[in-house]
C-alpha cells in the first residue's frame, strides 16, 4: 500500500517538473542563460518580498502600541517626547573614609591632660593627635537585613597604630509591627551622645561624665537589641537590648581588672549566667512643637553586674533633651539654633555583703550645649558641664567635683570638610592648680559615600 | 446559612472599609506632593517631609518623618542624589518594607524624566556639589510634571485597581490643562527667549530649557560653594561685557550677592519660587510656574 503510493507520488513529481521546464529537454547555451536569469529575478523577489513583509509587520505592531496607550497619551502626546529610562545602581554599598585630626596644647602637661580629657579620642596631648580614622562600610544585605562595619584606626601617644572593631551590626529590614532587631557589635543606644561617632560630635572631645562612666571610648558590646516603633501619634521607640558586660568598652559593669573604682581594686570576673548580662532600655519621643521647632526626649537606663566584687551591679540612668529651631527659609540648612542636654546618676554597688568596705558609691553629672548656625557653613558653639560624686573624692580625677566650659567655632567648607577651634576650661578638684585652659584645632575630611546628615 | 450571611456581611464590611482607607503618600517634597494630590484626588491621604521653603537637599532625617514612612503606602522621591544625606538612613530606620526601593511603594521619579546636566568624563568633588547621574531639578520643567503625574497615576492604579480609571482620568484633565496653561506661561515670557540670565545656584536649567533662555553663569563659583569677593568680580566683569540684565536664585540663598551684584552692574534681581510652599501664594503646581512667570516679568518684562 504505502509502496504504491509513494511510486504514485513521485511520478507526480517528475510529471510536474517537466510541465515547469518544458526546456530540460532541449538543453542549449541560449537556455541556460535564459533560466540563469529567470532563477536570479526569482530570487530577487523573494528579497524584495521578505523585506516588505518585515516592514509591515514592524509597522502593523507600533501601530498597535500606538493604539494601545492612546487613550492616556493622547493628552500629553504634544507636551511630552520619549524619556529615556536610566537604570538605577542596586549594589547599594557605602564606602567611606573620614580622618580626624588635631593639634593644640594646654596650661598642663601630658599626664595631666590625660585625665582632664578622658575620651580615647579625645586631643589629649600637648602638639599633634589622630583622633580618629574611620572606615565605615554599609549596605543592604538581602531584602531581609542591612548591615554596617566600622573599624578605627588610631595613632596612640607613644605612636603606635591601633585599630579597633568599634562597630559591626546587622538590622533587621522587613519585620512586622513596627520592629526591628539589631545584633553584632555596636555602641549602646544610651541618651543621645553615646551612639555618636567622633566625627559626628558637636565638640572635639567627649563629654566628661561619658568619659567617666562609659569610659574613653563610649558604651559598645556584643549583644542584640529590639526596638519597637510605638503606634502613637507622636513618634515613641522603645528599645530594649542585652549585651557583653566584659571588656574594655563596658566601663562601670565586668571592664579593667586589677585598675581601681572608688578605691576597689576591680576583679576578674565573668559573666555566670543569664542575670550576669548588660541589660540596656531606651524609650525616645520625638514631637513636632511647630514648622519650626522639634523636639527629642529621651530615658535610659542600664543595669548589669561590676567587677568590684563577685555578686555587685551597677545601675545608670539617664534623661536626654535635644530640641532645634530651624527658620522657615534655610540656606543649605542653614541658620539654625539646637541645644542638647543629658543628665546621667550611677549607682554602682562596691564589695559583696558582709564585706566591711562595702559601700554604694553614687556619681552623676550633666552636659549641656548649646550650637548657633549662625551663616552657611559657620556653626558656634557652648558647652557646659559638671560632674560629682558623693563622699570624699576631691583627689580621684575620675570621681571629684569638676566643671569644663567649651566655647568653639566650626566652618565646613562643604559637606565633607570641617575645620574647628575650641577652648576648654577646667575647674577640678584633683589638680594642684585646680584649673586648665586648653585650645584645640581640629581638622576633618570625609572620603567617599555621602555622610547622612545627622538631626 | 447564618454562617454565610454573616461572612458574606464581614467581608462586605471588609471591602467597604478597605475602599475607603485613603491610600498613605509620603513624598520628599511638597511639588511631589501636589502632584500626587491632583491625580490621587479623595483616594489618597498625602504628607510631604520637607517644607517648600527649604533645600530639600540639606534636611536631615528627623524622628517625626520616621513615623510617616512608617504608615506611609507609597514614598515618592525626587531621586538623582537629591535625598542622599537623609533618605536612606530614613529608610532603615522606618522598618516599613514595601516603601523601600524595589518594591511597588517606592517610586524614584528621576527615572521617568529626561535628566540633564548629565556629567560625562571624570567626575570629582572638587567640582562642587555635581551629580554625575544628572541635575536633580527637574520638576522645574512643565513636562517634567507630566511625565511624573503620569508616573504616578499608573503607580496608583496599581496599588488601587479599584480606582486605577479615576487616576489615569485625573492625569489626563491634569495634562490637558498643563498643555493650555503652558503655552500661556510661554507666550507671557516671549520676551525672555534666548536671553542671557545668571542664576545663583545651579538649580534653573530646566526652568531655561523649557522657556528658551541661557543661563550663562552662576553667583555660586562651583555648585554648592558660596561667592567669594574674588568670584563676584569676575563675575561683574563677565555680566558687563556681555550684558546680562538678569539674575534670578530662589528665596533661601542670601540676597547680599544679588545686592552687590546689583550696585555694580544694574543687573535686575527676580526671586523664584523654586517649590510648591517656597512662597506663601504657592500652593500647588500650577502656582508655582504662576508666580515664577509673574516674578520674571516683574524683574525683566516691558
Amino acid at each position: 500500500m504505502d509502496h504504491f503510493y509513494f511510486r504514485i507520488k513521485r511520478l507526480a513529481a517528475v510529471i510536474a517538473v517537466l510541465l515547469l521546464y518544458p526546456g530540460t529537454a532541449f538543453a542549449s547555451d541560449e537556455t541556460e542563460a535564459l533560466r540563469q536569469e529567470l532563477t536570479e529575478l526569482r530570487q530577487q523577489m523573494q528579497r524584495l518580498q521578505q523585506t516588505y513583509v518585515q516592514q509591515i509587520n514592524a509597522l502593523e505592531q507600533r501601530l498597535d502600541g500606538l493604539e494601545s496607550k492612546a487613550d492616556t497619551q493622547a493628552f500629553a502626546a504634544p507636551l511630552m517626547q520619549a524619556a529615556p529610562i536610566s537604570a538605577a545602581s542596586n549594589s547599594g554599598i557605602q564606602i567611606g573614609v573620614s580622618g580626624l585630626f588635631a593639634a593644640g596644647g594646654s596650661s598642663v602637661d601630658n599626664n595631666a591632660l590625660e585625665s582632664l580629657q578622658g575620651g580615647a579620642h579625645d586631643p589629649g596631648q600637648n602638639g599633634f593627635t589622630v583622633q580618629n580614622v574611620e572606615l565605615s562600610i554599609s549596605g543592604t544585605v538581602d531584602p531581609y537585613f542591612d548591615a554596617q562595619v566600622n573599624i578605627i584606626f588610631q595613632i596612640d601617644a607613644d605612636g603606635e597604630t591601633v585599630v579597633e572593631l568599634e562597630e559591626a551590626f546587622f538590622t533587621t529590614r522587613g519585620l512586622p509591627w513596627g520592629l526591628q532587631v539589631k545584633g553584632g557589635q555596636y555602641f549602646t543606644g544610651f541618651g543621645r551622645q553615646n551612639p555618636l561617632h567622633p566625627h559626628s560630635w558637636d565638640f572635639v572631645d567627649q563629654p566628661v561624665v561619658l568619659s567617666r562612666f562609659f569610659g574613653g571610648d563610649g558604651l559598645r558590646s556584643q549583644g542584640v537589641r529590639t526596638s519597637w516603633l510605638m503606634p502613637t501619634d507622636w513618634y515613641s521607640e522603645l528599645l530594649l537590648g542585652i549585651q557583653n558586660p566584659k571588656g574594655e568598652t563596658v566601663t562601670s559593669f565586668l571592664s579593667a581588672p586589677g585598675e581601681e573604682i572608688g578605691g576597689h581594686i576591680l576583679i576578674d570576673r565573668a559573666a555566670r549566667n543569664v542575670g550576669d548580662l548588660l541589660y540596656t532600655a531606651r524609650w525616645l519621643n520625638g514631637f513636632d512643637l511647630s514648622d519650626t521647632l522639634s523636639m527629642n526626649l529621651g530615658v535610659s537606663s542600664l543595669w548589669g553586674p561590676n567587677a568590684s566584687a563577685a555578686t555587685t551591679d551597677t545601675n545608670i540612668v539617664g534623661a536626654d533633651l535635644y530640641l532645634k529651631w530651624q527658620p522657615a527659609y534655610t540656606q543649605r540648612g542653614f541658620p539654625f539654633v539646637s541645644w542638647h542636654t543629658e543628665i546621667l546618676k550611677r549607682r554602682y554597688e562596691a564589695g559583696d555583703p558582709g564585706d566591711p568596705s562595702r559601700e554604694t558609691l553614687k556619681d552623676w553629672g550633666l552636659f549641656t550645649q548649646a550650637l548657633w548656625g549662625f551663616k552657611p557653613g559657620w556653626v558656634a558653639g557652648l558647652r557646659w558641664e559638671y560632674a560629682t560624686a558623693d563622699g570624699d573624692t576631691a583627689a580621684d580625677p575620675l570621681r571629684d567635683t569638676r566643671q569644663r566650659l567649651s566655647p568653639n567655632l566650626t566652618w565646613y567648607p562643604t559637606e565633607y570638610s570641617k575645620l574647628r577651634l575650641q577652648y576648654n576650661r577646667d575647674w577640678t578638684q584633683h589638680l594642684p592648680g585646680k584649673t586648665a585652659d586648653s585650645f584645640w584645632l581640629q581638622a576633618e575630611f570625609s572620603l567617599g559615600s555621602h555622610m547622612a546628615h545627622i538631626f | 446559612m447564618k454562617i454565610v450571611n454573616f461572612s458574606f456581611g464581614l467581608l462586605l464590611l471588609m471591602t467597604s472599609l478597605t475602599s475607603q482607607a485613603a491610600l498613605r503618600i509620603v513624598t520628599t517634597t511638597q511639588d511631589l506632593a501636589s502632584l500626587a494630590e491632583t491625580v490621587g484626588g479623595e483616594q489618597v491621604q498625602v504628607q510631604s517631609l520637607t517644607p517648600g521653603t527649604r533645600d530639600p537637599h540639606f534636611a536631615a532625617a528627623k524622628p517625626s518623618m520616621i513615623r510617616k514612612v512608617f504608615r506611609a503606602d507609597l514614598l515618592l522621591v525626587i531621586g538623582a542624589e537629591m535625598e542622599i544625606g537623609w533618605l536612606p538612613p530614613l529608610l532603615r530606620s522606618a522598618r516599613n518594607p514595601q516603601v523601600q526601593p524595589g518594591n511597588p511603594g517606592y517610586l524614584d521619579l528621576s527615572l521617568v524624566v529626561p535628566l540633564l546636566g548629565k556629567i560625562s568624563g571624570p567626575v570629582s568633588r572638587a567640582m562642587g556639589d555635581v551629580h554625575a547621574r544628572g541635575n536633580p531639578h527637574y520638576w522645574l520643567d512643565p513636562r517634567n510634571g507630566v511625565r511624573m503625574a503620569q508616573a504616578i497615576a499608573t503607580r496608583l492604579g496599581e496599588l488601587d485597581p479599584a480606582n486605577k480609571d479615576r487616576y489615569q482620568r485625573r492625569f489626563g484633565a491634569f495634562a490637558q490643562t498643563m498643555e493650555s496653561r503652558l503655552a500661556g506661561w510661554r507666550a507671557g515670557l516671549a520676551w525672555l527667549k534666548g536671553k542671557p540670565v545668571i542664576a545663583y545656584h545651579k538649580s534653573f536649567i530646566y526652568l531655561a530649557d523649557v522657556f528658551d533662555f541661557r543661563i550663562v553663569d552662576e553667583v555660586e563659583p562651583k555648585p554648592g560653594i558660596a561667592p567669594s569677593a574674588a568670584s563676584l568680580g569676575a563675575l561683574i566683569t563677565r555680566m558687563r561685557a556681555e550684558h546680562i540684565g538678569l539674575l534670578i536664585m530662589e528665596p533661601y540663598y542670601e540676597r547680599r550677592s544679588a545686592r552687590y551684584l546689583k550696585e555694580q552692574t544694574g543687573v535686575r534681581v527676580a526671586v523664584l519660587p523654586q517649590s510648591v510652599g517656597a512662597q506663601p501664594d504657592v500652593n500647588n503646581y500650577f502656582d508655582l510656574f504662576d508666580a515664577i512667570v509673574a516674578a520674571l516679568n516683574n524683574a525683566g518684562g516691558e
